[in-house]
């Protein structure tokens, strides 16, 4: 699962979720994506689940990119603890991904296959999604 | 590159409100600049801009017509909203006849590489310097019968003349690869959620 080597700050704010994301809107690698419709933190846990659901619908000659990374930590108190006392110990890594963000790209031959691997990572995450093609990204 | 016609109108207000009125007229703010000449605030119509896109790409010389004077000038940037798709704004520079500029070119792969292989493409355009009404459309690359293990770097693409490469020649443009199992990376990192499992599970005892 992806997580990250070395942090500052073991425990962080929580991400803000106002906003539309600034970049990565656009497919940059492959020939399909899963593009954000909503806010979400999606946590190392989904995008692998994810990840994997496109590997095993495609099995060979594919390629998928993850564009990203879960580098925000979000932390929980243990059940049945009164308020107080600090912050909680660090319990997910989340990526903080706002409308718009291209997460998942993927080449592969056949048109109906890799959209069909994308719906099914689709269900993996979240929030609403939607999947894109390079050639259908005209104004 | 083709030479494309606009007649386009100079904005008197400006602010997001004049821009929304502007865009809910079809038209799309734009600004034109370079050559230190102070920056011309610009509507350009939607329909036609759009269209010049989709059929030329963002190379496109353009032939400004603001109030009677005639101007060229090159796109440079498009802000498109990110979910609805439509053009927000537009940047464009001027650019002078003979004048050299550089601008991305697209790169597009032709033919199939040869059995078991299968390829990458890493770069999906290329910088060159050009004259501005001679820019390339695009480079082609063929890879026709290519082998496991071939790279077509940036330096390898046929330009034509009076066109010079700007990215480095090193960088890798076309990488031809045997067909990857998908399957047994999926297997492989299958197992990590079940470690990392463990790991939470004792965070949570303790």
């Amino acid at each position: 699962m992806l997580i990250p080597r070395k942090v500052k700050h073991r425990k962080q704010h929580r991400p803000h979720r106002g906003g539309m994301s600034k970049g990565g809107t656009r497919i940059s690698f492959g020939d399909y994506g899963i593009q954000a419709l909503e806010h979400a933190y999606v946590t190392n846990r989904q995008i692998e689940s994810a990840r994997i659901a496109i590997n095993r619908h495609v099995k060979r000659g594919g390629k998928v990119w993850i564009n990203i990374f879960p580098d925000r930590p979000l932390t929980k108190k243990p059940a049945e603890v009164r308020m107080g006392s600090g912050k909680g110990s660090p319990e997910h890594w989340v990526a903080n991904v706002k409308p718009g963000r291209v997460m998942f790209e993927m080449t592969f031959p056949n048109e109906a296959q890799a959209k069909e691997a994308l719906r099914r990572a689709m269900h993996k995450l979240p929030m609403k999604c939607r999947i894109v093609s390079r050639e259908g990204g005209e104004f | 590159m083709s030479e494309v016609r606009l007649d386009v109108e100079q904005r008197t207000e400006f602010g997001k409100g004049a821009a929304r009125r502007a865009r809910r007229a079809g038209r799309v703010p734009a600004v034109l600049y370079g050559h230190g000449e102070d920056p011309r605030h610009l509507a350009l119509p939607t329909i036609e801009f759009a269209r010049v896109l989709r059929e030329n790409g963002q190379n496109a010389v353009l032939t400004l017509s603001i109030e009677g004077r005639n101007e060229l000038a090159l796109t440079k940037t498009v802000a498109v909203h990110p979910l609805k798709n439509y053009i927000e704004h537009v940047d464009l520079l001027v650019v002078k006849r003979g004048e050299k500029v550089t601008v991305d070119v697209p790169v597009v792969v032709t033919g199939e590489p040869g059995a078991g292989a299968e390829y990458y493409q890493d770069m999906d355009t290329v910088s060159v310097e050009a004259e501005a009404l001679h820019i390339p459309e695009q480079f082609e690359v063929s890879i026709e019968g290519a082998e496991v293990g071939t790279q077509i770097h940036a330096s390898e693409i046929q330009l034509p003349p009076n066109v010079e490469l700007v990215t480095d020649g090193e960088y890798l443009v076309v990488n031809v690869g045997a067909i990857q199992d998908a399957d047994t990376e999926g297997d492989e990192s299958a197992e990590e959620p079940a470690e990392a499992g463990e790991e939470s599970g004792s965070s949570d005892e303790s």
